[in-house]
C-alpha cells in the first residue's frame, strides 16, 4: 500500500518530466533528453547566482578561520529558497489535493497519506535547496582543505537540510491552510501571505550585496553571536568542517523537530482537509439581472478563474505586483535613479530608452496567465465544449485577460519611466509600442504552447501552473527573447541608432504577433475543439 | 429533432460505438440503456459536440453537428452524469454566465432562473460558491443551467444520480412538460423502472451496437423492461 501511494505521488509530482501532455504517453529518447537539458540550463542559470555569492563569502571567511560561518550562511540561504519555493505547494498538495477524498475513503492510515504527500513536497524543496547548496559545496570543496569526515558530512548536510526545509514548509503551509480555511476569500488571503513572503525574500535579495559586505566586515562578532551549541546553524557549520558531535546534534535537532511537526500535522490533517471551504453561509436575495454578451461572459469567467486561485495569481500574475512596485520605486527614488542612470550612460543617453523598454518587457514576462489557462479548464472542459461558442472565442477571452492584467500595470510602469527620464517624443512613443507588441506576442505564445502541451488531467492546480512545460518555456523563453534582442543591438550598435532599432523591433514583434494571432484564430481554435 | 446516422467512434482499436442509428422526434422522451461501457456516454457526448466521431452523421433539428456545431449547440442542452461546474463561481454567477452565452435577455433569465431555483429549492444557495455545493446541488444547478435557454433538445447522462426524491420527481415532471411543449429528450439511465414509466421510446445498446429500439410497447411487449434487457444481455 505504502509503495503504491509513494509511486502515485512521485508519478504525479514528476509527470511534467516524463509525460507528454499532448499525447498522455511517456516521453522517450530525444524528448526526454531535451526536457532534462532544459531543466539543467535553468538549474545552471540560477545556480550561477549562488555560486557568485558563495565565491564572495567562502575565501575571506576561511581566511578568518570561520569556514563554518560560510557554510551556515549558505545553508540558511538554501533553506530560505527551499521553503519559499515549497511553502504554498505544501498547502496545496497536502490539504487541497483533489484526490484527498478518494484516499481518505480508502482503508489507508492517514499518516501514510501524509507521508506520501510530503514526499512530493520534499522532492520540490530539495530541488530548490540544491540550487544554492550545489554551488555552496563546489566552492567549499575548492577552497577548504577538508578531512574525509568533512567531505562525508558536507555531502550529508544537504539531505538533512532538506528535511529541515520540509519541516518549515509544513509549519508555514499548515498556518496558511488554517488562516485561509477560516477566511471567506481564501485565494486573496493566500496571495497576501505569499506577497509578504515575497517581499521579505526580495528585501533580502536586493540588499544581499550590502548584507554580504556587512557579514564580511563584522564576521567575528556575528560568529560570536551565532556560535553556541543551541544554534543549529553553528552546529551545521562545524559538521561541514568534519566534526562528528555537531553533525549528530544537528541531525538529531532536525529529526526531532520534524517528528513534532509530523505529529501535529497527523492530528490536524483530517480537520483541515475536510473543513467546509468558505465562511458563514450567505443567503441569496432575489434582485434584478443584467444581460451581457457571450464574449463578456467568457472574459469574466477567465477573470474569476484567475482571482479564484492563489496558485494561479502568484505564479502567473506576479508581474503585476513587480511592475507597480517598480513604478512606485522609480517615482520615489527618481533623483537617485536618474543620477545613477545618466552617470552610467553619460554620452550614450540614447541607449536609455532601449534599456528602459527591455526592463519593462522583462517584468511583463512574469505575467504568463495564458500559458496554463487551457490546462486549467481540466474537468470543466466539457462545459465550454457543449456551449454554442467557438474555440476562438474561448482563446480570445484567455488572451484578453493576459492583455488586461499586463497592459494596465505596464502602462503605469512606462508612464513612470517616461516621467522621470523625459525621453524625446519618438522614444516616448516607441517604448509603449514595443512593450505592447511584446506583451501581445508573449500572451499568444503562452496560449500556443498550452494548446500544444495541455494537461487536462491534474489532481492539484500546482501541476498545470507550476510544473508545466508551457509555463516554463513562456517565462524563460520570454526573457531569452528580450536578451536576444538586446544582444543583437550590442552587435549592431555601431551601425544603427537605438530609436531606429526600436522601430525595427516593433516590426520584428508585429509580424510574429499577427502570424500567431491568425494561427490561434484558425488552427488553434480547431486544436482546442479537438481536445 | 435528433437524428443519429451510422455513428461510429473508435478509441484506438476499440469500437466504442459501431454503426449506430437513432431518430428522436419532437415530443419524445427517448431512453438509452445499456451496461457500463456499452457506448452510451460516447454516443451522448458525440451528439453534444464534446467528442469528435470517426464516421456517420448527427443532425440536430436538421443541422449537422459536424458542419455547424455552434448552431446545433444553440438548440440543445446537455446534463452530464458528473456535473463538474466552475467551482470558482457562485451559483448565480454560473447561471448568468450560461444565460449570457446563450444570449438570454435579462427579463427572461430572471423569470426562468427564479422559476427553476424555487422549484428545485436552490434559490437560497445561489450566492454560495459552487465549491461549497453538494453533488445533488450541483446536479440541480446543471439542470437549471440547461433549461435557461429553453432548448429544443435536452441530452442527459444519468440525470437522476445524486438527486433527492423530490428533485427527481420534479425533474420527471419537467421532462414531460418540455416534451409536451414540442421539445425532445434523449437520456441514458440504469434505472429501468424510471425508463419504463417515463420514456416514449427506448434504445438498448451493447458493445457499441444498437440491439433493440422502438416504442416502449414494441421493446418490452407484455413483460418488464428489466426482463427484456436482461434477456437481450444473455442472448448477445
Amino acid at each position: 500500500m505504502t509503495k503504491a501511494l509513494f509511486k502515485k505521488q512521485m508519478m504525479e509530482s514528476f509527470a511534467w518530466v516524463y509525460r507528454d501532455r499532448k499525447t498522455g504517453k511517456n516521453r522517450t529518447g530525444a524528448g526526454l533528453v531535451i526536457y532534462l537539458l532544459l531543466y539543467v540550463v535553468v538549474f545552471g542559470m540560477l545556480g550561477s547566482m549562488f555560486y557568485m555569492m558563495a565565491e564572495s563569502l567562502c575565501p575571506p571567511l576561511i581566511q578568518m578561520d570561520l569556514g563554518w560561518l560560510y557554510f551556515a550562511i549558505m545553508g540558511l540561504v538554501s533553506v530560505v529558497l527551499g521553503v519559499f519555493a515549497s511553502v504554498f505547494n505544501t498547502a496545496e498538495a497536502l490539504y487541497r489535493a483533489k484526490d484527498n477524498d478518494l484516499l481518505l475513503s480508502m482503508p489507508i492510515p492517514i499518516d501514510r497519506i501524509i507521508a506520501a504527500r510530503l514526499s512530493g513536497v520534499y522532492a520540490l524543496g530539495l530541488l530548490y535547496e540544491l540550487f544554492a547548496m550545489v554551488p555552496t559545496l563546489m566552492v567549499w570543496f575548492d577552497s577548504f582543505e577538508i578531512s574525509a569526515a568533512g567531505v562525508v558530512f558536507s555531502l550529508l548536510i544537504p539531505i538533512v537540510l532538506s528535511v529541515f526545509v520540509l519541516t518549515l514548509s509544513c509549519i508555514l503551509g499548515w498556518v496558511v491552510s488554517l488562516i485561509s480555511g477560516k477566511s471567506k476569500n481564501k485565494s486573496f488571503v493566500t496571495v497576501i501571505l505569499s506577497l509578504a513572503f515575497l517581499g521579505a525574500y526580495y528585501a533580502f535579495y536586493f540588499n544581499a550585496y550590502k548584507i554580504l559586505l556587512e557579514v564580511l566586515a563584522n564576521a567575528q562578532s556575528i560568529a560570536t553571536n551565532v556560535s553556541g551549541f543551541w544554534n543549529p546553524l553553528y552546529l551545521m557549520g562545524l559538521a561541514a568542517e568534519g566534526k562528528v558531535l555537531p553533525m549528530i546534534s544537528f541531525t538529531g535537532m532536525v529529526i526531532v523537530l520534524f517528528a513534532v511537526v509530523y505529529f501535529i500535522i497527523n492530528r490536524s490533517f483530517l480537520r483541515i482537509t475536510t473543513a467546509n471551504p468558505g465562511a458563514a453561509k450567505v443567503k441569496y436575495r432575489k434582485g434584478t439581472m443584467k444581460a451581457g454578451s457571450a464574449d463578456g461572459a467568457l472574459f469574466r469567467k477567465e477573470l474569476k478563474r484567475f482571482a479564484g486561485s492563489s496558485t494561479y495569481m502568484m505564479n502567473c500574475g506576479l508581474g503585476i505586483i513587480f511592475m507597480i512596485v517598480a513604478a512606485a520605486a522609480l517615482l520615489l527614488q527618481r533623483d537617485v535613479i536618474t543620477e545613477v542612470a545618466l552617470g552610467m550612460f553619460e554620452g550614450h543617453e540614447d541607449l536609455l530608452p532601449l534599456l528602459a523598454v527591455a526592463a519593462v518587457c522583462m517584468l511583463t514576462t512574469m505575467n504568463d496567465t495564458t500559458a496554463p489557462s487551457i490546462s486549467l479548464e481540466g474537468k470543466n472542459l466539457w462545459l465550454i465544449k457543449v456551449l454554442p461558442i467557438s474555440g476562438w472565442q474561448v482563446l480570445k477571452a484567455k488572451l484578453k485577460l493576459h492583455l488586461l492584467l499586463t497592459f494596465v500595470p505596464a502602462t503605469i510602469l512606462v508612464a513612470s519611466v517616461e516621467t522621470i527620464f523625459c525621453f524625446d517624443l519618438l522614444s516616448s512613443i516607441l517604448i509603449p509600442a514595443v512593450a505592447a507588441l511584446y506583451i501581445l506576442l508573449m500572451g499568444e505564445i503562452g496560449l500556443v504552447l498550452n494548446l500544444l502541451m495541455p494537461n487536462l488531467n491534474w489532481t492539484s492546480e500546482v501541476a498545470p501552473v507550476k510544473q508545466s512545460a508551457a509555463v516554463m518555456i513562456t517565462l524563460f523563453g520570454g526573457w531569452a527573447i528580450v536578451i536576444a534582442i538586446g544582444a543583437l543591438y550590442a552587435a549592431l550598435a555601431s551601425f544603427i541608432k537605438p530609436a531606429l532599432y526600436m522601430v525595427i523591433v516593433c516590426v520584428v514583434l508585429l509580424v510574429p504577433a499577427v502570424a500567431v494571432y491568425l494561427w490561434l484564430k484558425y488552427k488553434g481554435a480547431r486544436i482546442f475543439a479537438s481536445l | 429533432m435528433l437524428r443519429i446516422e451510422h455513428l461510429t467512434k473508435t478509441y484506438g482499436v476499440k469500437k466504442a460505438v459501431d454503426d449506430l442509428s437513432l431518430h428522436i422526434a419532437p415530443g419524445e422522451i427517448y431512453g438509452f440503456i445499456g451496461h457500463n461501457g456499452a457506448g452510451k456516454t460516447t454516443t451522448i457526448k458525440s451528439c453534444c459536440g464534446i467528442l469528435q466521431f470517426d464516421a456517420g452523421e448527427i443532425y440536430i433539428d436538421g443541422i449537422s453537428i459536424k458542419d455547424n456545431p455552434i448552431a446545433c449547440k444553440r438548440h440543445l442542452a446537455y446534463i452530464p452524469d458528473n456535473p463538474d461546474l466552475y467551482e470558482f463561481m457562485t451559483g448565480i454567477q454560473f447561471l448568468n454566465f450560461i444565460a449570457d452565452i446563450f444570449g438570454v435577455s435579462a427579463a427572461d433569465r430572471k423569470e426562468r432562473i427564479y422559476r427553476y431555483t424555487d422549484m428545485l429549492g436552490l434559490t437560497d444557495d445561489l450566492a454560495q460558491p459552487i465549491s461549497a455545493y453538494s453533488h445533488g446541488m450541483k446536479q440541480k444547478l446543471a439542470i437549471i443551467a440547461a433549461l435557461i435557454h429553453e432548448p429544443k433538445l435536452i441530452i442527459m447522462d444519468e440525470p437522476f444520480v445524486g438527486l433527492d426524491p423530490k428533485a427527481s420527481h420534479l425533474l420527471k415532471e419537467l421532462m414531460r412538460q418540455i416534451c409536451d411543449a414540442g421539445g425532445a429528450i434523449f437520456f441514458s439511465t440504469h434505472v429501468l423502472e424510471v425508463a419504463e414509466k417515463l420514456c416514449d421510446k427506448v434504445a438498448i445498446i451493447k458493445g457499441g451496437k444498437l440491439i433493440k429500439s422502438g416504442t416502449m410497447e414494441e421493446v418490452k411487449g407484455y413483460t418488464s423492461l428489466e426482463d427484456v434487457f436482461l434477456e437481450l444481455e444473455d442472448e448477445q
